[in-house]
């Protein structure tokens, strides 16, 4: 036994030197060299925003002072905020309509531009073209055609039904779904040019088969074109919940949170504390909360379209 | 050899990465002003804000004159013009982020909810030491002054609240343009008159969104007679004068129906509408003509300004403009240095004829008002006079000011932690002029909850 281990020993030692030798020699330094400084800014800059934010929710300061440190008083603060419920239904709400009524129309974009035989490109580009209208440019072209005087554009279109004139942003039940209608407007191109990738993707074989079997557009939308899509249309989803949980530039534009905070959202409540109030505490409080319930809303959404993903 | 060189690289790159990160971790700690130790005479560097941008030839030709003079008379300072200009959406960040200039100029608003939250450092010695504080209007002092009575900006572009109407509109409507509304009454009259005799306009409209709600109710609530916030600050004091406020504009909305079908109005957008002839009347100081006229095209004769119309006696007016404000991180030879550019800048043409001339040629050569009625910076008599010197260059239409030069009502500060008490009863309002059935006694009780809430938060 004694034997064995003498012989080992003085092995074990040379070939871990010889390994460090070998590790250092063949460039080891050099890429861990070349990694810190991109480690560290990433780290920095991706990472140092969140725990700087984690900890301000824990602090009072307005970034002009020393900061005081207040445990949990910010989130007591936001969570007993009486305009929080409000906030976070009407967040939701954006969610539901943007899902029931946004989330089909660039699937239906795609699945159209698709079956074109001819001019394919053009209606692709009429499609994305609303994506390249900068937010803030578009929000103000809509704050016309939402003008709620009979001689505002979609008043005057719908005027010549005899329909209207409509309040749109002016009123309280109107507003939310006006920000839904523009956000799919301006949204769905994008969207609609990666379902047309993944439709790219499908293998045309499917879709002949499906022909010869006499199926129709509808059958052959509902049998092939879905479940390939499916695997896209769950990441879509996830993406477009986690973006509409994150809704502000459209409220804050168009109607400042109103009428009467039918569209005020969650985000927009954090810009106020932050930007009108000064209290960063709060902000950065509600933030959190935020990151938090998307975090356990993703992981529940993995958990469920798991079951229903092909595996 | 090579090899060698590419670590050396490398090790060199990424040392100076962490000492850069390092550095930038340390960024913003910059000292705090030691108040009163401030030295005139010390080599000092400051940053100006509000220089004027490249398409304003004129104004940045002077302003540029300007930094050259001040460097002159003091040369000791050197000054940094930056274009770097007061933007509500930016503001509260930049100040936070530490970016902001050593002196810029800022909404009166803002005021004391910076005083209030110790994001602004304590003047009154600066001040003192180069002679300003006697001069300036003690008026306008009160909104820039803690309960100690310390100053911490300078106020020197200030109006009160008024109402502007468009004397066209007054006209089409068989009013008389030569006398705008003076009690409540006159204006849903005028109001209903103007929507029955003028098509497509609306008799009076009412800012809502973006904090301008609340802060158009409370001069409402002001000009009844009332208060938004007790005088300790600590709590909202909202009583029968906000209830009557908000039941006036309910009549207007359904029951004359004469404001109009828009009820999401921030500052901007109602300007453009009031500019555009699409409103007859509206609450604005009379800061709003320049922009009017020379950004939006109004003829000037159309333009008018009354007095805030009253409930009944002389209550009072929301005070509101330009303060300048200095960086809390600007140490005291900054901070002393500051202060006599601001004064040189915004001062030294009530006491000099030729400067207060030259300032007058260049703005009306570069299409801004000159003369435009506001509450004095300076005392009434050093005032006077000056505007004597500059009768000549006068471009605004003074006899349409008439109603609001020719008022005395007593200007009142604004509450509390404005901008959050803005922005809770920015709803308020927004409820009355879009819900037929709101309960206004239920919402004015139930923003006073939430305002003593917010009160309490920041304490």
């Amino acid at each position: 036994m004694s034997r064995t281990l003498e012989v080992n020993v003085p092995r074990v030692k040379p070939q871990r030197r010889r390994g460090v030798v070998r590790w250092y020699r063949s460039g080891g330094l050099t890429a861990v060299l070349f990694a810190i400084p991109v480690v560290l800014i990433f780290l920095y800059f991706s990472w140092g925003p969140v725990v700087r934010g984690v900890l301000m929710s824990v602090e009072k300061t307005n970034l002009v002072g020393p900061a005081l440190w207040v445990g949990l008083n910010n989130f007591s603060y936001v969570l007993s905020d009486p305009g929080l419920p409000q906030a976070a239904l009407n967040t939701a709400y954006y969610a539901l309509l943007g899902l029931v009524f946004g989330f089909p129309v660039p699937i239906l974009i795609a699945v159209f531009v698709n079956e074109l035989r001819r001019y394919g490109w053009m209606y692709n580009l009429l499609a994305y073209l609303p994506a390249v209208v900068p937010p803030v440019a578009g929000i103000l072209l809509w704050k016309f055609f939402y003008d709620p005087s009979s001689d505002g554009i979609f008043n005057s279109i719908l005027g010549w039904f005899g329909l209207g004139p409509y309040p749109w942003l002016n009123s309280e039940a109107m507003a939310m779904p006006s920000l839904v209608l523009y956000t799919t407007w301006a949204g769905a191109g994008a969207t609609a040019i990666i379902y047309l990738a993944a439709i790219g993707g499908i293998s045309p074989e499917l879709y002949e088969a499906a022909e010869i079997d006499g199926a129709g557009i509808w059958s052959r939308l509902w049998h092939v074109t879905i479940p390939q899509l499916r695997n896209v249309i769950f990441i879509m989803m996830l993406l477009q919940l986690i973006g509409t949980f994150q809704l502000f530039t459209e409220p804050f534009l168009f109607t400042g949170g109103g009428p009467n905070n039918a569209t005020q959202t969650i985000m927009l409540k954090i810009y106020n504390y932050a930007f009108v109030s000064g209290d960063y505490g709060a902000a950065t409080a509600l933030s959190v909360l935020l990151a938090l319930f998307l975090c356990v809303l993703s992981v529940a959404y993995h958990f469920v379209t798991k079951r229903w993903s092909p595996s | 050899m090579k090899k060698r060189a590419v670590k050396v690289a490398v090790l060199i790159a990424s040392v100076s990465t962490v000492a850069a990160l390092t550095g930038c971790t340390g960024a913003g700690a910059g000292g705090s002003a030691d108040q009163g130790k401030a030295d005139p005479k010390a080599k000092v560097t400051i940053t100006v804000g509000d220089e004027p941008t490249a398409d304003k030839k004129a104004d940045r030709a002077t302003f540029l004159q300007h930094v050259q003079d001040f460097e002159k008379l003091y040369p000791n300072i050197t000054v940094k013009p930056s274009t770097e200009y007061w933007q509500a959406q930016t503001f509260q960040a930049k100040l936070a982020g530490g970016t902001l200039p050593d002196t810029m100029n800022v909404s009166l608003t803002y005021s004391k909810q910076l005083i209030d939250n110790g994001q602004l450092p304590n003047m009154t010695p600066y001040l003192k030491q180069i002679g300003l504080l006697d001069d300036l209007n003690p008026l306008a002092l009160k909104n820039v002054q803690d309960s100690k009575g310390d100053v911490y900006t300078v106020p020197y572009g200030l109006f009160s609240v008024g109402i502007a109407y468009n004397r066209k509109i007054f006209q089409e409507a068989g009013l008389d343009p030569n006398k705008p509304p003076t009690t409540w009454k006159e204006v849903q009259q005028d109001a209903k008159i103007i929507h029955d005799k003028v098509p497509g306009v609306a008799g009076y409209a009412q800012l809502t969104t973006n904090n301008t709600g609340g802060w158009m109710l409370t001069t409402m609530t002001y000009s009844l007679g009332g208060t938004v916030t007790d005088k300790s600050g600590k709590k909202s004091d909202m009583g029968a004068p906000t209830r009557e406020a908000l039941q006036t504009l309910h009549d207007m909305r359904w029951v004359d129906d004469s404001m109009g079908s828009q009820f999401l109005y921030n500052q901007d957008d109602i300007r453009k509408a009031f500019s555009a002839g699409k409103i007859g009347m509206v609450l604005q100081a009379p800061d709003i003509y320049d922009q009017a006229v020379h950004l939006y095209g109004m003829n000037p004769a159309d333009f008018g300004e009354g007095a805030l119309p009253q409930g009944n006696g002389t209550n009072g007016t929301l005070t509101g403009g330009t303060i300048a404000m200095f960086n809390a991180k600007a140490t005291p030879n900054q901070l002393l240095a500051a202060a006599k550019w601001v004064k040189y800048m915004n001062f030294e043409q009530y006491f000099d004829k030729d400067l207060a001339v030259q300032n007058a040629k260049s703005s009306a050569a570069s299409n801004s008002a000159v003369g435009t009625p506001g509450l004095p910076p300076v005392k009434d008599s050093i005032y006077q006079r000056y505007l004597g010197w500059i009768k000549n260059e006068i471009n605004v239409p003074l006899d349409q000011f008439k109603g609001y030069t020719a008022s005395t009502l007593p200007l009142i500060p604004e509450p509390a932690d404005a901008q959050n008490t803005y922005a809770t009863l920015d709803p308020v309002v927004q409820k009355v002029l879009t819900d037929q059935n709101a309960d206004i006694k239920q919402l004015v009780t139930s923003a006073g909850q939430t305002i003593d809430r917010n009160l309490a938060q920041q304490r």
